[in-house]
């Protein structure tokens, strides 16, 4: 009988039908993928950001009431230290990245970045700097029984960062983890940059580029430039640590001034490198949940330019208080409130987008209007802390941390939000489900508004930032407790969301290619698109490609 | 473009079917590279071991990357699936409603160029000086004072000088001052020129008062943190008066430039354009009147 065949033989007969496939292990950390690489940045990044927002919680149980010892002093400098590190470079950079590397070949009509090898090296590299920062924590006490997680700030000014001050090897963890992710990020740029000039698909010339490309185009640009001088610096702070040199340390006339300048002149830029990102979520969601065109193309693009170069010359703000003498002064006044023009065009035109459009607010268009209202406020808190007199008095107070949270928080995460509900239908194929991301959008806005308008309060009477505990008696009790509250309210909102995350991966209503009826190439493609992307090379002839499409009796080519 | 290129032997020995993408093969060289990397890192800050085993990593890591794209790329082909996806929209296709043309008024079909603004900016800060330095003249019998007042806001250790002070003559004042006034006039130029097109039938009106009562109410309520010494001292109506100085000069002399057309009478029918015929919104005032 021709059934007549022992148990091995069927077996081999199964092994030569179907070749043996990689694991998806194997084929996850191999892989070249743009999007699966894209994924990985952001899942990695979406970790970290729970690690850093459970040390801000931590935090602010510590500060929730006078006198409190919940925390000893130097883990509370250990959090901020690893809570600012960890927000900075291992969730704002990796998730940004990863939202560009998912979408930069999609929209320009690629089939991967211009180099998928280096892409995924970059993506190694700034995963590995995460993981050695988080290995203080456990391997620094561990192995040579010297120091233990950073606690010298994000910033780490010197001579703080000296090895009489800061014995042991709990800085130099800081250092080399940073200088690791700053590589990956540099080559990432390169890759963002060589993708966007050379892998433009068939009609696309730069005026039809999609403004999300443009301003990742300008914040690699701005990498190059900012991340070099704190790469430098990095190296700088080696050679003092392990090679006994001077360059920060004043008794020997090295400079701790130096340190300030070669930190900040990234630093600030680098707010503007987040920053820029989640306006390009801003430039792709507002037109498509208004259902206009983007109001003023070029001078979008001006803009974002201009804010990319503007930002380079704006680093010393930071640094009022050093004393650098009036002219110093006026030119970093000057300078700063620059800036706020730029950014103001940018916001006019999105207003003027909104205008007599047909708004829906859905959840990417609900996260965008409150990005648009708080990114609004922080830049006016930005403009007072321009003022080199107000800054005098508020320097290092609780003012500035609502500042920049209002902008980290209030602009970039909003942002990040409505991001992740505009595209997760993509991503997965699935939408995600709106009632829980209407829950989350209004508990997110109640705890923020919450914990950082109140913060502002603290700063005006006084509160220093960076200390542990505070005595009774000062007024701050009452804010510092209504802090807390909103920060359990936030840490609640970001649950549904992860949940969300999660439960629509599975349970998620099927996306379709194209749910939110958008204009440009992502969405020419299935959900999630294949690994080529595109079966076929498209060709475009507007800066819509999919209106032209949907519309070829009224195209865009016919005005643009 | 050397990828691109290496795609082309390749094609050349291999042709690809049409329904076959190339792509780059999965590598695992680029983790092992950064591992290694990191691991050289990670012995500085442990033991001298783990930066060893790093050096192990990194050395076959770089063979392997090279042999990966030498002598030619490695790729794989992955076959296409599915369909075509279709693109289309849910919305229903209506025809437009025929738009108010009163409405299209807002959108100038000219405008000025930006050396028009900045020409108006320079004439403006130049007659804004005449006021002000009258004002200096009748209270502090010097030309220099509000010079130097301006000066101030840039200069931190003049905040407790005298009037006497200030009415003397610096350099320095000059010089800031010269600066912080000729940037802020410019710019303020430029916003009259792309301002005053969108109001064409008051100019006068809109650039000689409305914007500078404007500008002075929000000077006025943001000066004290601006430039507290500059607050203190600031007589409100006399600069009142030079601004509205600035903006009647800077107004006029920015309605002399030759304007410049814009996107909006691009879109005019040729005729239109040519100027053989009015517009429908003209016929329209023609026949009323």
């Amino acid at each position: 009988m021709a059934t007549a065949t022992s148990g091995l033989e069927a077996i081999d007969q199964t092994r030569s039908a179907q070749p043996p496939r990689p694991s998806v292990i194997y084929e996850w950390l191999t892989t070249v993928d743009h999007k699966k690489i894209g994924i990985m940045y952001i899942v990695y990044a979406l970790l970290f950001l729970v690690i850093a927002g459970a040390e801000a919680l931590l935090m602010r149980i510590q500060l929730a009431v006078p006198n409190n010892h919940f925390l000893s002093p130097q883990v509370f400098n250990q959090l901020f230290t690893m809570h600012g590190t960890t927000m900075v470079f291992f969730v704002g950079i990796p998730v940004l990245f990863g939202f560009g590397n998912y979408l930069i070949p999609l929209m320009i009509g690629a089939r991967d970045m211009a180099f998928p090898r280096l892409n995924a090296f970059s993506f190694w590299l700034s995963a590995f700097g995460g993981i050695l920062l988080y290995l203080s924590y456990f391997a620094a006490s561990g192995l040579y029984g010297a120091g233990s997680a950073p606690d010298v700030g994000w910033f780490a000014y010197a001579p703080l960062t000296a090895r009489v001050f800061s014995p042991g090897h709990s800085t130099d963890y800081w250092t080399l983890s940073v200088l690791l992710s700053g590589i990956g990020t540099t080559a990432t740029a390169v890759n963002i940059v060589a993708t966007a000039f050379c892998m433009r698909c068939k009609g696309m010339i730069l005026t039809r580029m999609p403004l999300l490309v443009w301003l990742f185009l300008v914040t690699s640009c701005m990498v190059f430039v900012v991340v070099s001088p704190l790469t430098a610096a990095q190296f700088m702070l080696c050679i003092d640590r392990y090679l006994g040199g001077h360059f920060f340390d004043t008794q020997a006339g090295g400079s701790a001034i130096l340190w300030m300048h070669f930190f900040w002149i990234f630093g600030h830029p680098e707010v503007y490198i987040l920053i820029l990102p989640t306006f390009a979520f801003m430039n792709e969601i507002i037109p498509v949940f208004s259902r206009k065109a983007i109001f003023g193309y070029p001078a979008m693009v001006a803009a974002s330019v201009g804010i990319g170069f503007v930002s380079l010359g704006v680093w010393a703000h930071h640094m009022f208080t050093a004393g650098m003498g009036p002219a110093g002064n006026t030119f970093f006044v000057f300078a700063t409130m620059v800036v706020s023009v730029p950014t103001g065009i940018k916001m006019f035109n999105w207003l003027a987008t909104i205008w007599g459009g047909k708004v829906q607010y859905r959840p990417p268009m609900m996260f965008a209007a409150g990005f648009l209202f708080q990114f609004l406020l922080a830049g006016l808190t930005g403009i007072m802390l321009s003022v080199a007199p107000f800054d005098w008095q508020l320097s290092a107070s609780y003012f500035v941390v609502a500042h920049f949270h209002y902008v980290l928080v209030g602009g970039i995460l909003f942002s990040l939000f409505a991001a992740f509900y505009y595209w997760y239908p993509k991503v997965t194929g699935r939408m995600m489900n709106e009632t829980l991301a209407k829950w989350h959008f209004w508990l997110f806005v109640i705890g923020f508004h919450i914990t950082f308008d109140l913060m502002h309060i603290p700063g005006l009477l006084g509160m220093p930032r960076r200390i542990y505990t505070y005595e009774a008696g000062r007024g701050w009790e009452i804010w510092n407790m209504w802090i807390g509250i909103g920060a359990i309210i936030q840490t609640i909102a970001t649950l549904i969301f992860v949940y969300n995350l999660v439960h629509s991966y599975f349970r998620g209503k099927e996306a379709g290619p194209d749910p939110w009826d958008a204009w440009t190439l992502e969405w020419a493609t299935t959900s999630p698109p294949p690994s080529y992307n595109f079966a076929v090379e498209p060709t475009v002839t507007s800066r819509r490609p999919l209106w032209d499409l949907k519309h070829p009796h009224d195209t865009d080519s016919s005005y643009e | 473009m050397a990828e691109a290129h290496n795609n082309e032997s390749h094609l050349d020995q291999h042709p690809l079917s049409a329904d076959v993408v190339r792509l780059p093969a999965p590598t695992p060289w680029p983790l092992v590279l950064a591992l290694g990397i990191a691991l050289i890192f990670t012995g500085m800050v442990t033991h001298g071991v783990i930066a060893l085993l790093g050096l192990f990593c990194v050395l076959p890591a770089i063979v392997g990357w090279f042999r990966e794209v030498l002598p030619h790329e490695n790729h794989v082909d992955v076959p296409i699936v599915g369909e075509a996806v279709p693109v289309f929209t849910h919305r229903t296709t209506r025809s437009h409603a025929t738009a108010d043309t009163h409405q299209r008024k807002l959108l100038p079909m000219e405008t000025f160029s930006i050396w028009a603004g900045v020409k108006g900016g320079i004439a403006g800060g130049i007659a804004m000086i005449v006021p002000a330095a009258i004002f200096g003249l009748l209270r502090f019998h010097s030309v220099w004072y509000p010079v130097n007042l301006l000066a101030a806001g840039g200069f931190v250790s003049w905040a407790g000088k005298s009037d006497a002070f200030l009415a003397q003559f610096h350099l320095m004042g000059l010089l800031a001052a010269t600066g912080i006034h000729g940037l802020a006039s410019i710019l303020i130029g430029l916003l009259y020129g792309a301002m005053l097109p969108m109001y064409p039938r008051k100019p006068i009106l809109t650039a000689g008062f409305v914007a500078p009562f404007l500008w002075t109410g929000l000077l006025y309520s943001a000066l004290g943190i601006i430039s507290p010494i500059l607050d203190q001292r600031i007589d409100w109506r006399w600069f009142a008066v030079s601004q509205i100085a600035f903006g009647l000069v800077a107004g006029f002399v920015v309605n002399l430039q030759v304007r410049v057309r814009t996107p909006q009478f691009q879109a005019l029918p040729f005729a239109v354009r040519a100027g053989l015929h009015t517009s429908a919104e003209d016929d329209e005032e023609d026949h009323i009147s």
